[in-house]
């Protein structure tokens, strides 16, 4: 055997190698905790903090589906209410309509669903919700397109599911709520110097206002206003 | 100051096998080689943990402690111990059975007379050869100048060649 063919021989016992399992289990064993934190970073003390705020963000993701009757149900209010709480004066009509609007839409799927024993809690918390948005809109000095938009949806909606429902939901306030803002808007315009065009707008309007079609003649209301 | 546990890791990670090979050619036994290489890092990590600074060249001190502890498993057993071939772990290199035989046909009849040579000697064919640790390196970690290493890894090629020949 030359040199060169012993030297290939030793190199061959390069194949002689230690188990994996024992390789993993002495570190384990002489290191201790390091190697199970390092397969599991997020055990670490220092991502504590961040995994339990991913953990809330997911739960509040997760309430916004939740529907009235259901445990998340309370998380989505609290998110709702924190958005009223730090919007403007002028922003909130349009915010209270907004989740009036969704909680007609919770109204519908349970009505679709057939979720019975939801309906109460759900008709509850439209009408509260509804409620809200009349007081703000009473406070609301010029309509904006953003409340006038939220308005005119807030009606279809209604309308759908009422007839889902077949019966009616009581919303007087914010009706009255509205009557107060058209019938504003309409004496503000009269005071005007208006177009022939714009006064059979505002007349349109005044007919709105007495078939109590409030959303639509808020629509008039605006179109006058804008042009 | 870097975590002592994480740049321990990296020095377990990059030696665990070499040494294990170490102390698995000494010792021809799966079950001594892993307590010895086990105990060799846990001493090391021992004295690491205490004050970093204070091992100048961990690859040397890993290969010491393992040869320390191959001489004092001799002194205290009196003897060599003899395993089956099939203790020895091949990878898995792709070769047929066929190949595979004569691979580990070869592996025994080297290794035996490896474990049949002088301590130094082996020592320096498995850094060198088995664990490429250049002439230098392996002068470091023996702490020899590097003309003494060549030397003595000239010296430790003619005594298995010559152990290869007896058969």
């Amino acid at each position: 055997m030359t040199q060169e063919e012993l030297i290939t021989k030793i190199k061959d016992l390069k194949a002689v190698e230690p188990s994996n399992n024992w390789v993993l289990s002495t570190k384990n064993r002489i290191l201790g905790t390091e190697t199970r934190t390092e397969l599991f970073p997020f055990f670490k003390p220092v991502y504590a903090g961040l995994f339990c705020l991913l953990f809330l963000i997911g739960l509040f993701e997760i309430s916004q589906d939740a529907l009235p009757g259901e445990s998340l149900y309370y998380l989505k209010k609290i998110t709702e209410k924190s958005q009223v709480f730090l919007s403007s004066e002028a922003e909130k009509p349009s915010l209270n309509l907004a989740q009036a609007n969704k909680r007609l839409e919770e109204l519908d799927k349970i009505a679709r669903k057939n979720e019975v024993q939801k309906l109460a809690p759900a008709i509850d918390e439209f009408q509260a919700t509804v409620s809200e948005a009349a007081k703000s809109l009473s406070k609301v000095k010029k309509v904006d397109e953003q409340i006038v938009a939220q308005a005119r949806k807030l009606d279809e909606n209604k309308e759908r599911v009422e007839q889902t429902l077949a019966t009616k939901i009581e919303t007087d306030d914010y009706y009255n709520a509205l009557a107060v803002i058209v019938k504003r808007e309409i004496s503000d315009l009269e005071a005007k110097d208006l177009t022939d065009q714009e006064k059979a707008g505002l007349e349109q309007a005044k007919q709105y206002l007495e078939q109590e079609d409030y959303s639509e003649a808020l629509i008039t209301i605006l179109e006058i206003s804008q042009r | 100051m870097a975590n002592p546990k994480k740049e321990f890791t990296k020095v377990y990670d990059e030696y665990i096998a070499k040494i294990y090979r170490f102390v698995y050619l000494k010792v021809n036994s799966q079950a001594i080689a892993e307590d010895l290489a086990s105990e060799a890092f846990l001493r090391t990590w021992e004295v690491f943990k205490k004050d970093t600074g204070k091992i100048d060249n961990i690859q040397a001190f890993l290969y010491k402690t393992a040869n320390n502890l191959v001489i004092d498993h001799y002194r205290q057993k009196g003897r060599i111990n003899i395993v089956p071939t099939s203790e020895v772990r091949l990878m898995d290199t792709g070769e047929d059975l066929h190949e595979k035989a004569a691979i580990s046909s070869d592996i025994e009849f080297i290794k035996k007379h490896l474990s049949d040579i002088k301590n130094d000697y082996q020592n320096v064919i498995i850094m060198h050869y088995l664990d490429d640790l250049p002439i230098p390196e392996v002068a470091r970690t023996l702490e020899k100048t590097e003309g003494a290493t060549r030397t003595l890894l000239h010296r430790a090629l003619k005594a298995l060649k010559e152990k290869t020949e007896q058969v």
